[in-house]
């Protein structure tokens, strides 16, 4: 196995793992609140989503660059139940 | 594993903290994104007027981007747009910050770390080291490198590229009136920082200046607009491929799926040779070319397995791979 210099890093301090312990909650506290905020957007989340069908199926889907195809409505998927998780 | 889904932040609306660990006291920080195993992190960093530091290394890769401000490092003054990928070990010139400067600092395998010396480790692999000015020593690309691509108005300066992994460090913008009518998801995790302007996704509405994403792999994102233009500094953490599709409703573990049936159709002797009985290596397969690539320490980061020191489990956090970079 090759030794690499992050294999020799010395144990953390005591003052840097509090950091690390301390930002760990702080990021926790930080993730809940993003799920918070995002499930506020919902409602308009689902007019985002409507928008988005009625374009592919007009002007059309980007496949690559600006390369586009229009989509069938057949081929739109079907919602599926439950909440519309976008963070995860 | 990894830092957790942080989409989307917006830095500005939070307090810096006073930054009391060695090597960066004088400064300020906001934590960005934190690996919760490993203490990878990606800080905001605001140095005080005055702020100075003997020559000295981490013991991980680190990069930085200034976002204002002028940072003298040894003989050099790196200014707005400048970024620096700096190898482990390896040793950087005093740092004088004589009015103050802001900048996105990245430690890619452990947490923030100084140690003072004046010479490279001996395991130092100073190769890697790459310094410029993004605004002014590169010239803007489509942001057609790969394909499937974005669409026109998506453009990019690459600043650093793994060539093991592919991961990719870059300056991107979009037009304005950028739009792009499709949903993407990559292998890898994907970061960026807003320096100026504001975007929207479907998912995530609108990410104005300072706001912040670390995506783990497999999220859905997309479709795109960008009303007035926005500039931007983005990562990956392995190679970028665009996996569009239209389907609004997918998950990760769907999109995981999907991604997988696409090897299988491209590669598929390939993907039964990895798949089946006695040759799944979940270590990652032998490579003649690169004998050792098991033993970096960001392929170990992926297995859980320690990077030197002490590295604390923590039960924190979602999904996402370890940054791979070398």
């Amino acid at each position: 196995m090759a030794k690499r210099v992050q294999d020799v890093k010395p144990a953390r301090s005591k003052e840097t793992e509090a950091w690390f312990r301390e930002n760990i909650a702080e990021q926790k506290q930080r993730y809940a609140a993003i799920v918070k905020e995002q499930d506020g957007l919902a409602a308009q989340r689902e007019k985002w989503v409507e928008e988005f069908l009625q374009v592919i199926q007009t002007k059309g889907f980007n496949v690559t660059g600006d390369t586009r195809r229009v989509i069938k409505p057949s081929e739109i998927a079907k919602k599926p139940k439950g909440r519309h998780q976008v963070v995860f | 594993m990894a830092r957790p889904h942080i989409e989307p932040y917006v830095e500005l609306d939070h307090p810096f903290k006073k930054f009391g660990v060695s090597g960066f006291k004088g400064s300020s920080y906001k934590v960005l994104s934190l690996d919760t195993d490993t203490g990878a992190c990606t800080l905001k960093v605001r140095f005080d007027g005055g702020f100075k530091r003997k020559p000295g290394l981490s013991y991980s890769d680190m990069e930085i981007f200034v976002l204002n401000g002028k940072i003298k490092v040894g003989k050099q003054t790196w200014t707005e747009g400048h970024y620096a990928f700096v190898p482990a070990g390896m040793a950087v010139g005093q740092i004088e910050v004589p009015q103050g400067a802001e900048a996105l600092l990245m430690f890619n395998d452990s947490e923030p770390s100084w140690v003072e010396s004046d010479k490279n480790h001996q395991l130092a692999l100073t190769e890697a080291f790459s310094s410029v000015n993004s605004y002014e020593d590169r010239p803007w690309g489509g942001g057609s490198i790969v394909s499937p691509s974005v669409a026109t108005g998506c453009l990019i300066k690459l600043l650093h590229y793994d060539p093991l992994t592919e991961a990719l460090s870059f300056l991107y913008c979009m037009t304005p009136r950028f739009a792009q009518d499709n949903i993407s998801y990559h292998d890898s995790a994907e970061e960026s920082y807003h320096i100026w302007g504001t975007s929207w996704m479907m998912q995530f509405g609108e990410l104005p200046t300072g706001g912040y994403f670390w995506r783990p792999p497999y999220i859905n994102h997309g479709s795109f607009r960008c009303k007035y233009g926005t500039i931007a500094f983005g990562r990956t953490d392995s190679i970028l491929f665009n996996y569009f599709h239209f389907n609004p409703w997918t998950n990760p573990d769907e999109n995981k799926l999907r991604a997988a049936a696409n090897l299988y159709r491209k590669r598929p002797q390939l993907y039964d040779w990895v798949a089946s009985d006695g040759h799944n290596h979940p270590h990652g397969p032998p490579d003649f070319e690169n004998p050792d690539y098991t033993s970096e320490p960001q392929v170990r980061m992926l297995h859980g397995e320690p990077v030197g020191g002490t590295v604390s489990r923590s039960k924190v956090g979602t999904g996402g791979k370890a940054r791979k970079k070398k």
